[in-house]
């Protein structure tokens, strides 16, 4: 699996979210899109899932264009993980993952296989969401949601998965575990995957590649070290930055902003300085 | 763990739907039994079961071994055939309601969407009343009259989502906008009903409110019909309406294309509902009420809850026509009351306990 990007260009109304986005993805390693808000991480996440329509550009997986898959290839290749589900309608968790198996089955088939409820078994295991699954989904804490959501893709066993803020509302423990858990996977699996965070910290922990985006376009594509670099961090975001060396590992560790809101004070105080 | 919970899931399916079936049976009887004239449910029963043995020795070709009973006119057989169109009208029109709700809420996945709610019915006996004006001699057709109100039907279930869509999206605002469609087309059925009446030679409250009065068994193939194709269809579809409720992108993930889905379901409730409309007027809130029953019995997953809102639509209906019977009874020679009343009645309560609930549940959730 290799997924290619070529000259995107995304815009929602007037407002353009990426622009001139060309790339290339592969399988077995973990990609990790970065930039701050607003910077197109999403966006790109959700083109590369056809849920948003490019304006210009083209994504290939495999060398074939996506829009030429027809939906339930498309469903049994790709998942996008957001915790933004609709949980208007009373529903449990063990449903709702069910839900994951069905581009793997037949149309007329009305019974649920062992094989399904066997991965389903295993993912939430491994999730560590056993004692959720007969548990209403508007009643789970966002932690508890998030990775119910995360379990949702792991059951779709897709080829590409897209996690959009994995990290958010997670405890530390969590946090690490599951990005272990998905690198393992990602390696094992052979597949791509693609996350996008704002936590540079678990970036530099766990990255293969880097992807640094700032105003819908790249400003850097590489592995950790290239693009980890404190000069580049410290310009995109606006952020005094340390970078430390633990385990053999460049690990990123913000400090203080450089031009906090409050400007006029730190204006008076770089005089002072 | 998944494994054992999804046994349990078709276990309770199972016991659900027999006891659901059961209690329909008796009330299927009883309904058979309770009208101008009460007749011993008990003796109903005895003379159901002899007909249907004497009719399944005639298709096997075998002798009468008992003879009697139902060969010579009969009063009390004749007495329940009378009231057996009223009763599986009842019953279709409940059941044909259930899965109509049950449809609209996962559609628009709001718990308090409804054929009444939102506009659909009183729209469809818009289009029907303006269809008799126009052509007063469709009334004779029924097959036009459906088709007339399925495009009222579609027609108000379009506006309602629109305005709701203009009024922000949320669920509250999609109840709003329903209460100001069915206000608009149940006040213009109103006035031209009122105009036409002499056409339709019946009170028009029958056909505002609903009754089954009024229906005799040959009619019953105009709500069958719907019936059978609207259940299997949504029975077939039961994976694109479970992926369906956690939103758009995720049925879009899982290779169900939402507008598509948008659309086929609309016009499926759509055609539910116009035909209970056509038949037998508008029967409210049992839309509304047997969905959340059947959920509350077996869950969401429509390949278990689209039977069981079947039947308890059917059971609920019938009960209510029940009670119309007994009141017409107790208060001689007034005519009946039209079934509606006794829907509405029974259902607002439950429409107030679940905008309490969801007002203070899940409304941040959407």
């Amino acid at each position: 699996m290799r997924i290619v990007i070529k000259d995107l260009e995304i815009w929602y109304n007037s407002i353009k979210a990426l622009d001139n986005i060309s790339l290339e993805i592969v399988d077995g390693e973990l990609t990790f899109v970065i930039g701050p808000n607003g910077a197109g991480k999403s966006s790109l996440l959700k083109a590369i899932s056809l849920l948003v329509p490019p304006k210009r550009g083209v994504i290939y997986i495999d060398g074939r264009d996506i829009r030429l898959y027809n939906a339930k290839e498309l469903a049994k290749t790709l998942a996008y993980v957001d915790p933004h589900i609709s949980r208007s309608m009373p529903s449990t968790v063990l449903e709702y993952l069910i839900t994951a198996r069905y581009p793997h089955k037949n149309f007329l088939n009305f019974k649920e296989d062992a094989m399904d409820l066997e991965i389903i078994d295993r993912v939430s295991r491994q999730m560590n969401i056993v004692h959720l699954l007969n548990r209403r989904l508007d009643q789970l804490s966002s932690g508890e949601l998030q990775r119910v959501v995360i379990a949702r893709a792991l059951v779709q066993q897709p080829k590409i998965m897209l996690l959009d803020e994995p990290s958010a509302f997670l405890d530390l423990r969590y946090r690490l575990e599951i990005l272990e858990h998905i690198r393992n996977v990602t390696r094992i699996e052979k597949i791509v995957t693609v996350v996008a965070i704002h936590d540079l910290y678990l970036a530099s922990l766990y990255a293969d590649r880097v992807i640094l985006l700032s105003n819908g376009s790249i400003l850097a594509c590489g592995g950790v070290e290239e693009v980890l670099d404190r000069e580049v961090i410290e310009k995109v975001y606006g952020v005094k930055v340390a970078l430390l060396k633990i385990n053999g590992r460049r690990i990123i560790v913000p400090i203080e902003p450089l031009n906090s809101l409050h400007s006029s004070d730190n204006v008076f105080r770089s005089e002072i300085d | 763990m998944a494994i054992e919970l999804y046994r349990v899931s078709i276990r309770r399916f199972l016991v659900t739907f027999l006891s659901l079936l059961t209690v329909f049976f008796f009330i299927f009887i009883l309904s058979l039994s309770v009208g101008s004239t009460v007749v011993n449910p008990v003796e109903i029963f005895i003379k159901l079961m002899q007909s249907l043995t004497h009719r399944m020795m005639d298709a096997f070709g075998s002798q009468h071994l008992i003879v009697g009973a139902v060969t010579e006119v009969d009063k009390i057989y004749s007495i329940a055939m009378f009231r057996l169109g009223r009763t599986i009208a009842a019953i279709l029109t409940g059941s044909i309601l259930g899965v109509a709700g049950l449809l609209m809420q996962t559609v628009t996945r709001n718990p308090l969407a409804e054929p009444y709610i939102l506009g659909l019915s009183s729209a469809a006996l818009f289009a029907i009343a303006v269809g008799i004006i126009l052509v007063p001699s469709i009334i004779v057709y029924r097959w036009a009259l459906m088709i007339v109100a399925f495009i009222g039907a579609l027609l108000g279930f379009i506006l309602a989502i629109t305005l709701s869509r203009l009024a922000g999206g949320t669920s509250i605002a999609l109840v709003l906008s329903g209460i100001a469609v069915n206000a608009l087309f149940s006040g213009l059925s109103h006035v031209f009903l009122y105009a036409v009446q002499k056409i339709i030679r019946m009170p028009y409250v029958f056909l505002l409110m609903g009754s089954t009065s009024i229906v005799v068994l040959n009619d019953v193939i105009f709500l069958l019909l719907p019936f059978a194709i609207g259940t299997t269809i949504s029975l077939l579809l039961f994976r694109m309406l479970n992926a369906f409720i956690y939103g758009d992108e995720h049925a879009k993930q899982l290779g169900y294309n939402p507008s598509t889905v948008l659309i086929v379901i609309s016009a499926i409730a759509s055609i539910l509902t116009a035909s209970t409309v056509a038949i037998v007027g508008i029967v409210g809130f049992v839309g509304l009420a047997a969905p959340h029953i059947s959920r509350l019995l077996v869950g969401t997953d429509h390949r278990f809850s689209v039977p069981i809102v079947a039947i308890t639509g059917a059971i609920i209906t019938t009960v209510a026509d029940i009670v119309v019977r007994i009141i017409s009874l107790l208060s001689v020679g007034l005519g009946e009351l039209p079934l509606g009343v006794i829907t509405s009645t029974i259902g607002a309560p439950f429409l107030a306990y679940l905008i309490i609930k969801r007002v203070r549940g899940y409304e941040d959730s959407y």
